[in-house]
Formats: C-alpha cells, structure tokens, sequence
C-alpha cells in the first residue's frame, strides 16, 4: 500500500516540480520582495521636496522665530559645513534649542539666502539636513506677494496651492500669546501630514515659551513643567532580575513572527489551492476511474495529498534558502546591519515552527480541499465551494498584529486551540513565546484534527471522485460522512 | 474449465435506485465475453464492482477464484468508458507508470513500456507529451497502459467507442491477441456487430436485471429464424411483406420475420418482385435484432406489471 502511495506522490511531485512555472513562481516571491524594497528606498529619495510658506497674521509677527526653531536640525548642519568650509558664523550651543538671539539669526538669513544650487551640493555632502531635504520654505517675496495685505496673501496662495503650485501654506493667528485661533494649515493633499506635524510641533514649542515669558513662572521652571516624559524601554533579562535596553534586534526579533505568519499563509494557501485545481483536473481529465483500478481511493488521495506536500516544502525550503542567501549577501552590498537577521531567522523557534506549522496547516486544508476538489467537476464549481474556506483562512491574517502585539494574551490564547488556526496563530506567538505546555497541546490537537480530517475527506473523495454532474448538496456529503 | 469471474446475486443500490439487480453470472477463463445493455442498464457498475471500485450491497464477487477482487487488482486490467491521460506526461512514462501502479518495478515497467509502444507503432512518441496525440493514438496508449502489466483477466468498458475503422481493427486485433495468449476479456458494446464478431460468449443487462447470458450459439438457439437481404429500392414495400410480423431495416439491408407458420419461400419470391436483392439468407436472429426484441419485450412487461400494481 505504502509502494502505491509513494508511486501516486512521486507522481505529482515530478508533474509539479518539472514546470518551468512551478520555478518561476517560487523565484517571484524574493524578486519582488528585493524590487519592493528597492522600489520604496527610490520612493524614498525621489520623494519630491514639499514647498510651503507662512501668512503671518501675528503681531509681533513670530513666524520667523517658528521657522528658525523648526529647522534647528537644518541650521546645525549649515553651521558645521559653513565652519568646515572655513566660513565663521558665530558659537552656537552643542545641545538643546539654538536660542533666540542674534547668531541664531544671521544664520538663519544665511542659510535662507544660500542659492538652491549651493545648499543642494551640502545637502549631498553634509548629513543632518533632514527637513530641509523634505520641506522648502518658500518666502513671499519670491512668489511676489510680500507686498499685499496677508488677506489678499491667502487669497492668492490658496488659489496657488489648487493649482498644485505651492504644496501648502500656514497662517498663523493673530494673537498667538492669548488665543488659539487663526491657525490654519492649507493644503490639497489629506493624507500626507508629516508636514502639519513637523511645523505644528515648532510652533507649540515656540508659543508655549511666549505665553510662559507672559507669565511671572520663571523661564526654567515653566520648561521644567511643561517637559515630555519619555519611558525609555526596557527589557527583563531572563533569570537575572536585571533589566537591559531594547535594542533594534528585539524589536525586530518581537516582529519576525508577522512576516514569518504572511509567508507561512501563502505558503499552505497557495499549495492546498494547488491540491484543489489538480484533483479538479485529474476528474475532469477523466484519468481517475482507471487510476482508481490500480489504487484504492483513500491511497490515492493519501498520495496526491504527499506529493503536494512534497511540492509544498520545495517551494518553502527554496524561500528559507533564498533568505539566509540574502542575509548573507545583503550585508555585503549595503553594509552592516544593526538587526541580527540571521540569528533571528536561524531561530529554531522561528524555523523549525515555520516548517513544522506549514505541514500540519497544508495537510489540515488540505484535506478539506481535496475533499472540495474531489465534488466539482470544474475548476469554476470548486472556486464556488472555496469561498468560506477563504473566509476561515482571512481571519489570522487580520489578527496578525494584535496576536504579535499581545502573544499570550486571551485572543492569541483561544485562538491557538483552534486547529484551522493553530498554525498560523502559534507562529505568531513565537515572539511571546507560548508555555511549553501550549505547544504541546496544540501539537496534539492538530495531529488529531489531521487524523478527522483525513478521515472525513476519504470518506467525501471516494464517492465524489467518480461523480459526474451537479455538485452535491452538503446534506448528501454529511450522509457520506455518516457511512462506514 | 475454470472460472475468470463468477457473480452470485449481485445487488448495487445508491440510493432509492437499484443499478444491479441480483446479478448471478459466470465468465469462463481464456474467453471473450460481451457485456451489452442500453445506456444506464447497469453494465459500468457492475464492471465497478468488478474492479473493487465500488462495493456491492449484497451478493458475491470471485474474480480469479478470489473472493475478493482487491487482492487480485494487480492481475487486473482495466480500460474504463471515461477515460484520459495526464497531458504533461510522456507516452512511454504514463504507460509505465500504469505498469507500476500494478506492481511491475520501474525497470520492467520501463523497458516493457517501449517494447510496447515500438509494438503498437508509436516508437516515434515514446518521448512526446501525450497532449500532442491524437485522438486515436491516445487510445492506444491507453489500451497499452491496461495491458502493459500482463494480466489475467481484461475488463474494456465499452472499447471502440470513438475510434476510427482503422483504431477499431487494431483494438480487435488487441483483443483477439490477448484471448490467444490465454487472457480473458470482458468488454462492453452498444454495437452488436463488435459483440457478434468477437465473442464467445454474451450477456444483456436491462435495466439492472439479467436479461440473458451464455455462448452466442446457444442464444441464438430456438429463436425465430428471418430473412437477411440485401437490397436496392424503396425500403417502404417491405412492410408489405406477405405474412410480415416484424422487420428491421437499415437502408440497404434488412431482416425480415415472419409470422408462424409462413413460407419464406413465398415472402422472398415477393420481395424480388419489388426489390433488387444482391444477396439473401435465411438464418437465425442478429444479436442486434435479439438485443432490440428483448428490450421491446422487457419493457412491454415492465409496463403491464406497473400498470397491473
């Protein structure tokens, strides 16, 4: 019987693997992965620098003082490179704000006169020019406005920014020390508010130290108060009582089991969908009845559902090679990096899951496709009967963050008890990780669900398989199921 | 002489339908044997039980004076009604894995394959994808995936179906083959000429039920004989045939029976009057025209007895 088996699987697996498709298909997945990566990084630098400028209702007008405090970054970077270039422009503090006085100024003109050619060729050599690379200010004077009334100066920048002109501007309200009116950010685009932010941050900071000075707070105590805590982060070292910083490779190690869940679901979707069309195709190719002569239902099924699966672990084996080749390589041509990819990814908790979980989670819908499969006699009918299959197998994928976020929470928990899901949902929690005693309960239930499964789906592609016409009604495939 | 396959008070029912009614047959070893029946009277399924694909209600099956035919499947050959090949595959290696899938190793299966296919003439296709064969040639392979194996007993359900008068002389052929090397053959026809031709033995199924079975000659035994000519003419006087009971046109040839009692003397010296007539006989029933009478009966009495319930 197990001769037969193997026959039926190696069958399949070379009918599979043999294709030039099969190949390709496999080769996509880490071409397009490299070319998203690459297409987001050219996103990154094409990225258009965004041009606003201000209406500055205020009086006395503050909206240079904003300027100046949101570029911080930008004007230290001017400095270092005006002073590398050997030009003096004054002492500037090492840490903390540029403060409001007179050096701070004459760089800030400095800076805003340079010519666009001129701090364009900084811009390549120095670093540190985050937001000048992001956001240009545009001043009123080069869109020849600076001599109307700021009323008739957001007239005329409003119609600007609807001719896609001028990407945004803000007004600043009239009386920022007292109200909070008047403060206006206008732009055509809804979604991209990096811009709002960086400036809306500045001029917090810049009228939070008016109204303080307003006050009789002294200065050092009012910043004291109005200071943001931050918790720095943390973790608990295993077994030693001491707590140690988090570094990139935690983070990152706490969000491997989401890519590791993603693959994991293409994986067993797009292999048991394999299963599907070729039990569909073997009927409706007629080739079952004589192959059925040779081999009894149950060892035939049982011998496409291995050869698949043997076609399936090529395919996930391909990808683990793919990606430690790239771990391997990617160092090389892009520089060290601070994420100990490769020890993430060799992680017996990740790989070994992952290898583990695909099986039990192909044989598990497997089952039930190739019991769909084996009742439709088009591919049409089969696409039909898939769609609450499809329906079950969305659900981790939606729960994927929150499961990461929270792996031993009750949702993670309930979820992993679930066979349909247990795959998906333990591999998820790889990061937490689940007790010892979760896996194996889990294990155990899988392998059980696997067993019912196998059962139930022989007892479905036995009668199924030789039918001919209309799909049955669930009713007639749960009188199957009942008989011996 | 023994016995290929002996069924004893076979019954298949899926659901509220009966397929096989107790069906009690015998098929002796080394001969050909013709299962006919109309569409839908049973013949697949009682080929199915055959094979062990699917299982009787009640009833025996011996196959090879196995009580259960699963333990001889290796000895088996099956060619079924519907049947296809893996398109992908190549012709020399769907062939051996048929061969396989009985049990020969893959070296066997392998070289049996080609000698085979070199046999049939297709040595120029053993390394073609099957879906570059046509129609016929696609047969072949198929009928050398069954045979490839050497087994005892041989089950073509319905053969020549679909093959060109070129492929059916070939199938014949195969078939006359097997019963030389001492196989024995059990295939399916709608056509009675084929079953005529080739068997030693037939039986009819209608309906699900036994209708008749045994060696062609003793059916043919105690029935009416009838008047076969061959003819030129309008086919409409034949009806006029004096002491007429029933006859069977086909356009250029016709069977005629005659009331009992009738001279045949008279009725043929009529009909030259009519007709030009290029041969004549005077012989036992066709097993077509058997076939048909015995549907025409069989279905004549199952309409009284319904009508009589």
């Amino acid at each position: 019987m197990a001769s037969k088996i193997g026959l039926v699987a190696q069958r399949e697996f070379n009918e599979n693997v043999r294709t030039k498709t099969f190949w390709i298909g496999i080769l996509a997945v880490p071409v397009l992965i490299v070319l998203g990566i690459g297409a987001s990084w050219l996103l990154q630098q094409f990225k258009e620098t965004k041009t606003y400028t201000v209406v500055d209702f205020s009086e006395p007008a503050i909206g240079r003082r904003i300027e100046q405090t949101a570029r911080q970054g930008d004007l230290r970077a001017f400095h270092a490179a005006m002073e590398q270039a050997g030009k003096v422009m004054g002492e500037i503090p090492e840490r903390g704000e540029l403060p409001d006085n007179q050096t701070t100024e004459e760089l800030y003109t400095a800076f805003l006169d340079m010519p666009a050619s001129e701090l364009e060729a900084l811009m390549e050599q120095g670093s540190g020019f985050e937001a000048a690379k992001k956001f240009r200010f545009v001043r009123l004077s080069e869109l020849e406005l600076d001599h109307l009334p700021p009323e008739e100066q957001a007239k005329a920048l409003t119609q600007l920014v609807d001719n896609d002109e001028l990407f945004a501007y803000f007004t600043i309200g009239h009386d920022p020390k007292n109200s909070d009116e008047g403060f206006e950010y206008v732009s055509n685009n809804l979604t991209d508010d990096d811009l709002r932010k960086w400036y809306g941050g500045a001029a917090t900071r810049v009228i939070q130290s008016i109204r303080i000075a307003d006050t009789r707070i002294p200065r050092g105590v009012a910043e004291h108060i109005s200071k943001e805590i931050r918790f720095s982060k943390k973790k608990a070292e295993a077994g030693t009582g001491e707590t140690a910083d988090v570094t990139v490779g935690d983070t990152a190690n706490k969000w491997a089991p989401v890519a590791f869940v993603y693959f994991l679901w293409i994986a067993v979707f797009s292999i048991a969908q394999m299963l599907l069309t070729n039990t569909v195709e073997e009927k409706s190719m007629r080739i079952m009845e004589v192959l059925l002569s040779s081999v009894s239902p149950r060892e035939l099924m049982a011998g496409k559902i291995w050869g698949i699966a043997a076609t399936g672990l090529t395919m996930v084996g391909s990808w683990v090679l793919f990606a430690l080749i790239g771990i391997w390589v990617a160092p090389m041509i892009l520089g060290e990096f601070d994420v100990p990819w490769m020890q993430i990814i060799g992680d017996p908790r990740y790989l070994i899951s992952f290898v583990a979980y695909f099986l039990l989670g192909y044989l598990l819908y497997a089952a039930v496709l190739v019991a769909i499969g084996s009742v439709c006699n088009t591919l049409k009918e089969a696409q039909n009967l898939m769609q609450p299959v499809i329906i079950i197998l969305v659900v981790p994928l939606i729960a994927m963050v929150i499961i990461v976020q929270e792996p031993n929470g009750i949702v993670a928990k309930v979820m992993s008890y679930i066979p349909l899901y247990t795959p998906f949902v333990m591999m998820n929690r790889a990061g937490g990780p689940p007790e010892t005693y979760e896996y194996v309960i889990t294990g155990i239930l899988m392998l059980l669900s696997v067993w019912i499964a196998f059962r139930a789906a022989g007892k479905v592609f036995r009668i199924g398989v030789l039918m001919t016409g209309k799909p049955p009604k669930l009713r007639e495939i749960l009188g199957w199921l009942r008989s011996k | 002489m023994t016995d290929a396959l002996v069924l004893q008070g076979v019954t298949k029912r899926f659901g509220s339908f009966t397929a096989v009614d107790d069906l009690s047959l015998r098929v002796p070893a080394g001969c050909i044997y013709g299962f006919l029946g109309q569409n839908g009277a049973g013949k697949t399924t009682t080929i199915r039980m055959v094979m062990s694909i699917f299982h009787q209600d009640s009833g025996t099956i011996s196959v090879l004076g196995h009580a259960d035919a699963s333990e001889v499947k290796d000895r088996l050959g099956y060619l079924p009604e519907e049947k296809g090949l893996y398109k992908k595959m190549k012709t020399a290696e769907i062939v051996a894995y048929f061969g396989k899938l009985k049990g020969m190793d893959t070296r066997t299966a392998n070289i049996k394959a080609k000698e085979l296919l070199t046999r049939f003439g297709l040595a120029d296709w053993m390394d073609k994808k099957c879906e570059a064969m046509s129609k016929g040639m696609g047969q072949k392979v198929q009928i050398l995936g069954t045979i490839i194996h050497e087994p005892d007993l041989v089950i073509l359900d319905e053969p020549f179906s679909g093959l060109d008068p070129v492929n059916r002389d070939v199938m014949r052929d195969t078939i006359l083959q097997m019963k030389r090397e001492g196989r024995t053959v059990i295939f399916s026809t709608h056509v009675m000429e084929q079953a005529e031709q080739l068997c030693d033995s037939v039986m009819m199924i209608h309906k699900g039920q036994l209708a008749f079975a045994g060696k062609l000659t003793e059916i043919k035994t105690g029935r009416d004989f009838g008047i076969q000519i061959d003819y030129d003419g309008d086919g409409r006087v034949l009806e006029q045939t004096p002491g007429l009971q029933r006859v069977n046109d086909q356009g250029k040839k016709a069977e005629i029976y005659l009331k009992r009692d009738q001279d045949p003397q008279t009725a043929l010296r009529w009909l030259m009057d009519h007709l030009t007539i290029r041969r004549f006989d005077y012989r036992e029933p066709s097993l077509h025209e058997i076939f048909v009478r015995t549907v025409e009966q069989r279905d004549t009495a199952l309409a009284a007895a319904e009508e009589n319930a």
